[in-house]
């Protein structure tokens, strides 16, 4: 599989198993065992430019995860992050969406995330914040989507 | 720490104490053998798994076998069950797991993330070393945020509230987009 060293990937699949991870099988993995203080130590000890991380995020919350992203950017660090859960979508640049056939869709955050139908027909659903962005679209009330909480909270009751 | 002990039909535990189960190598028809059909119909799997070996499933096949190990069982205990599954998956088990605590079954959900219990469990316990250290009956307590993350709608009221906006606490988006429109019109 190509990728571009410029992009943090998130690969959606409901299905991840060994033919998917193996199309990455060129660059190191991270399981999904590690707690915070694991996952850090082996990153600020990581060489290669790209890492892997097959379902890592599941143990972390939400502030740790963007220490560690923090961290992969102070080391001039890529990820491909394989997940099925669509809040992790919001974390990468591109996201490639598999389904049980291959690619289902591909594409930059902002492009693929609008694509409501899609996602929502083959179960991923949207990330909340997105969702409730583009329902208030509907509704009038926002004329953009949202990728941050923080911001649509701050744009909604300020 | 027995979990059985715990209070509730449907039960979520935070909790980093429990290991998920792990058959390995072994073939998913020596795992299921009480009523197979009905089982994988129940947790949405198809035959076609039974002769794999339970190590080369997916991560949420491997999580609905464990379930359709435990069917039959009168209580269920999934680790990190929501951890490979999607939204839709998500949402069907949420449905599955109140039918089957009708029959009087007992569920215990112990979780990293608290969204499999979002409109699911009717208890949440916080366990760690062996110690029960938090309970509650309310997924918008304001401790439980000190244990784990909480769903995003949730955690979407908090930051309303930060602002000086008092929603009532939804759970389903349409609801609070309902009452988001009310306010903004």
């Amino acid at each position: 599989m190509k990728i571009k060293e410029e992009y943090n990937y998130v690969i959606l699949s409901n299905e991840i198993n060994r033919l998917l991870l193996a199309k990455f099988s060129e660059y190191p993995m991270i399981d999904s065992d590690m707690n915070y203080n694991e996952l850090k130590m082996k990153l600020e000890f990581h060489t290669s430019k790209i890492v892997v991380f097959n379902n890592t995020f599941y143990n972390l919350r939400d502030e740790e995860q963007k220490e560690i992203l923090d961290l992969l950017k102070r080391q001039n660090m890529h990820f491909i992050l394989i997940t099925s859960n669509i809040e992790e979508a919001l974390l990468g640049d591109y996201i490639i969406v598999f389904d049980k056939k291959g690619i289902f869709l591909e594409g930059l955050k902002n492009e693929v995330l609008k694509e409501e139908k899609k996602l929502k027909k083959v179960g991923f659903g949207l990330p909340f914040v997105v969702d409730l962005s583009i329902q208030l679209n509907y509704y009038d009330i926002f004329k953009k989507v949202y990728f941050d909480m923080n911001e649509l909270v701050s744009d909604l009751w300020n | 720490m027995e979990l059985s002990s715990l209070n509730g039909r449907i039960i979520g535990v935070i909790s980093d104490d429990f290991k998920e189960y792990d058959y390995q190598d072994k073939l998913v028809k020596d795992l299921i053998t009480k009523k197979v059909d009905a089982s994988f119909k129940m947790v949405k799997l198809d035959n076609s798994v039974l002769n794999e070996k339970f190590s080369d499933l997916p991560l949420g096949d491997k999580n609905k076998v464990i379930l359709a190990n435990q069917l039959h069982n009168q209580e269920i205990i999934l680790v990190n069950f929501s951890k490979g599954l999607i939204k839709k998956d998500l949402d069907y088990f949420k449905s599955l797991f109140k039918k089957i605590a009708n029959y009087g079954k007992k569920i215990i959900l112990v979780e990293k993330r608290m969204d499999l219990f979002l409109n699911c469990v009717d208890r949440i316990y916080v366990i760690n070393e062996d110690e029960i250290k938090y309970e509650t009956i309310d997924i918008f307590d304001k401790t439980l945020g000190l244990y784990a993350d909480y769903p995003k709608i949730v955690e979407f009221y908090f930051k309303g509230i930060d602002l000086g906006v008092r929603l009532d606490q939804y759970t389903e988006l349409d609801e609070l987009l309902k009452a988001i429109y009310r306010i903004k019109s």
